[in-house]
């Protein structure tokens, strides 16, 4: 957990701010996991029913800790892709695009040959891996050589990307059905299903990305201060092209993951994508204007993301509460960790 | 020039009609309502140009309707190209711009099939359409005051379908074969489309004959797999064992609800809707246990076909009884014993309909609240 403010541009690193800071997004966690039970409690209390809180609670089981970990491991694999970019001081919107073509071609290029990973289909997860990079790369690409502002640039790549599902499919689903590859989901090992592990794996590169190679630091640097990196001889451009082709990269995982968990690659598969990755990102501490954050950071927002989604859904709250909810803790998520003191104007 | 010349030939034409059917309307729209028929002569036409004004295709829903009528077209031992394309692209301003557009070209000889987009749109529609002779069907959107009887031979008829009679059925289907006790969650559409609305009525419906099955839970997906999964995952969480049956809003909700089921090793029954072809695959294979096919490519032929015939004079719609002009569309249930037929008979061969039987498969007169 040191790495929580890596390269940090506060000069002030060890006020009591900056530790709350440090800290509020695993405090958060804890408490929502901690208070969901409460509500169960409540209720098998009014019930007259016995019940003793967090061991007979069905929100704080293993069972349920791994259906948390099923729904968050797209989300996971597409935050810590744009996580990168946010700390560039950029920001990418192309992620629901990117996935429903990296899911499609996945699909398509699955079944083709063969249709079952023992066979040569499994060519099919690099060419995936592959076609989320080239989006990435033209995302950067443009972003830099026309010098057009990420956000619009891949904003408009998302809908090319959404658009070009949909001409390759006509709007079809396509089924992957090989059990091998289902067994991302219906193997466990100790409880979680093998993506959950994957997923992991995955984070695991990504913070040694992000803290042991110089491309990492690099990220940091330009979000840190462009103008500083620029005069020490960074070379930006290369920095951010590199930045936006690895985050295509992440995409495409979590569209793999995606298609892994319900089995369908549609043009639909990236939807909402967006608004879970970004607030994951946002509520898990990584600032918008870069610099400050980092993957592990990450990981703490898209849980605590999927843990109010799961836990309305057990406590038997409305559906329409959660992205309420999710939005006060983005407002409060960026009002805390903006430093007042230092910041002229916004606009 | 004479194509100008046409043209302000049709205008004067029509804003003569225009100019009669206001001066009428004015002094006798009670009138009306009392002698039936509308004072412009119910002209017969020997060869109406036929129309569909709709969203576009792209949605695959409206792609099967049009498709319907190009088919009815094609009955007609003319071209698919005949068919003229109204495109309104979720405007109801284009629509209503484009009908009294097509209405002036044609001078009022067109036999209009048409969704107008919304259903205050409907009465404008209809309106111009009668006042220039012309003969018009309309499908899904109409508000509850407009009535094609009210309008004597020119509109011909309305079709809409109602959810909620069929989505009880599923339900029915659904609580029978969990024995008529234990309980069953619901995943609906956006909460706030009326589609979802009735669909999750339906079920409620049918749990008032089943007292000893509790619904557990009702919960928006958004008709969206993904959304679906998540939201099941929580109520497996929730509710565990006691979730003995799944009712879902639609076929793509229910793909999610079967993938969360199968995660946790769980076989639950299912009951979806739409017959979509890949659920008619599940239901054949026997992990969905009913859906439901409302048949578009039907929908849409019999709509052109209802214009068109009351337009040559075939039938006088004013002489037809009331379930013949305002009229429920079908509804096909899908059952792991007939999936496989269904599939055959709807899915992989279109079956050629006779587009003069106006009413068979339909569902009965529209009823309102």
């Amino acid at each position: 957990m040191t790495e929580f403010v890596t390269g940090g541009n506060s000069p002030h690193i060890n006020t009591l701010r900056n530790i709350i800071l440090k800290w509020a997004p695993l405090f958060v966690l804890a408490s929502l996991v901690l208070l969901f039970p409460i509500f169960e409690w409540l209720e098998d209390f009014w019930r007259g029913k016995d019940h003793f809180y967090l061991i007979d609670s069905r929100f704080f089981s293993i069972r349920n800790a791994s259906r948390i970990a099923v729904a968050a491991t797209p989300g996971l694999m597409i935050a810590i892709g744009v996580t990168f970019i946010i700390i560039m001081g950029s920001i990418d919107l192309s992620m629901e695009g990117t996935v429903s073509v990296s899911a499609v071609i996945f699909a398509f290029v699955f079944i083709a040959l063969g249709g079952t990973l023992a066979g040569w289909a499994w060519l099919a997860i690099p060419i995936a891996l592959v076609v989320g990079g080239i989006m990435g790369f033209i995302n950067g690409f443009i972003h830099v050589m026309f010098r057009v502002p990420s956000f619009m640039v891949s904003l408009a790549m998302g809908f090319v990307g959404t658009g070009f599902a949909l001409v390759l499919t006509g709007g079809d689903r396509i089924r992957v059905e090989d059990e091998l590859f289902r067994s991302l989901l219906t193997v466990r090992w100790l409880n979680f299903p093998i993506m959950c592990y994957v997923a992991m794996l995955a984070l695991l590169v990504a913070w040694f990305i992000q803290s042991r190679t110089t491309i990492g630091r690099n990220f940091y640097a330009v979000g840190g201060g462009e103008e500083l990196a620029i005069a020490s001889g960074l070379n930006v451009s290369r920095v951010r092209i590199m930045g936006f082709t690895l985050a295509g990269i992440f995409f495409a995982l979590g569209a793999l993951m995606a298609v892994g968990r319900i089995g369908i690659a549609e043009t639909a598969t990236g939807n909402n994508f967006m608004f879970i990755s970004i607030t994951a990102v946002v509520v898990g501490g990584t600032a918008l204007w870069g610099g400050i954050g980092g993957v592990l950071n990450t990981l703490v927002g898209v849980l605590i993301v999927n843990v109010i989604n799961n836990g309305m859904v057990v406590i038997g709250l409305p559906n329409w509460l959660q992205d309420g909810v999710l939005g006060v803790l983005v407002i409060t998520a960026v009002v805390l960790s903006t430093n007042r003191k230092t910041i002229s104007f916004v606009k | 020039m004479s194509f100008i010349k046409k043209f302000i030939e049709a205008e004067t034409f029509s804003r003569r009609n225009f100019l009669l059917a206001s001066a009428y309307g004015i002094s006798g729209a009670a009138a009306m309502r009392m002698f039936g028929p509308s004072p412009i002569m119910a002209a017969e036409y020997n060869d109406p140009t036929i129309a569909w004004s709709y969203r576009n295709r792209t949605n695959p829903y409206w792609n099967e309707i049009v498709s319907g009528g190009e088919a009815f077209v094609e009955s007609l031992g003319k071209s698919k190209g005949f068919l003229t394309h109204l495109i309104n692209e979720g405007s109801s301003e284009k629509s209503l711009a484009d009908v009294k557009a097509l209405l002036a070209k044609t001078n009022g000889e067109l036999a209009l099939a048409i969704d107008t987009n919304d259903a205050p749109n409907a009465r404008p529609v209809v309106e111009a359409c009668v006042d220039a002779g012309a003969y018009v069907s309309t499908l899904w959107n109409k508000t509850d005051d407009l009535h094609p009887w009210d309008f004597g031979d020119h509109y011909v008829s309305h079709m809409s379908w109602s959810d909620e009679g069929p989505a009880e059925q599923t339900a029915r289907i659904l609580l029978e074969a969990i024995g008529g006790k234990g309980g069953v969650v619901h995943l609906g559409g956006i909460a706030s489309n009326n589609p979802a609305i009735e669909r999750l009525n339906g079920l409620k419906n049918a749990l008032k004959d089943y007292p000893d099955v509790e619904l557990l839970d009702a919960q928006p997906a958004d008709w969206d797999t993904q959304k679906a999964n998540q939201v099941m995952q929580g109520f497996i969480t929730r509710y565990g064992d006691e979730i003995s049956g799944v009712h879902c809003a639609n076929d793509t909700i229910g793909y999610g609800v079967l993938e969360a089921l199968r995660a946790e090793g769980m076989d639950v029954p299912i009951v979806t809707y739409d017959g979509n072809p890949q659920a008619v695959d599940l239901v054949a294979e026997g992990k969905i246990l009913a859906t439901v096919f409302t048949n578009p490519h039907w929908g849409g032929g019999i709509t052109a076909s209802l214009a068109y015939h009351a337009a040559v004079g075939h039938f006088k719609p004013s002489e037809e009884p009331h379930e013949h002009r305002e009229f429920y569309g079908p509804t096909i249930f899908i059952t792991p014993d007939d999936a496989l037929e269904f599939k055959a008979n709807y899915l992989e061969n279109v079956p050629t309909y006779d587009w003069t039987d106006f009413w068979g498969p339909s569902n009965g007169q529209i009823m309102y609240k």
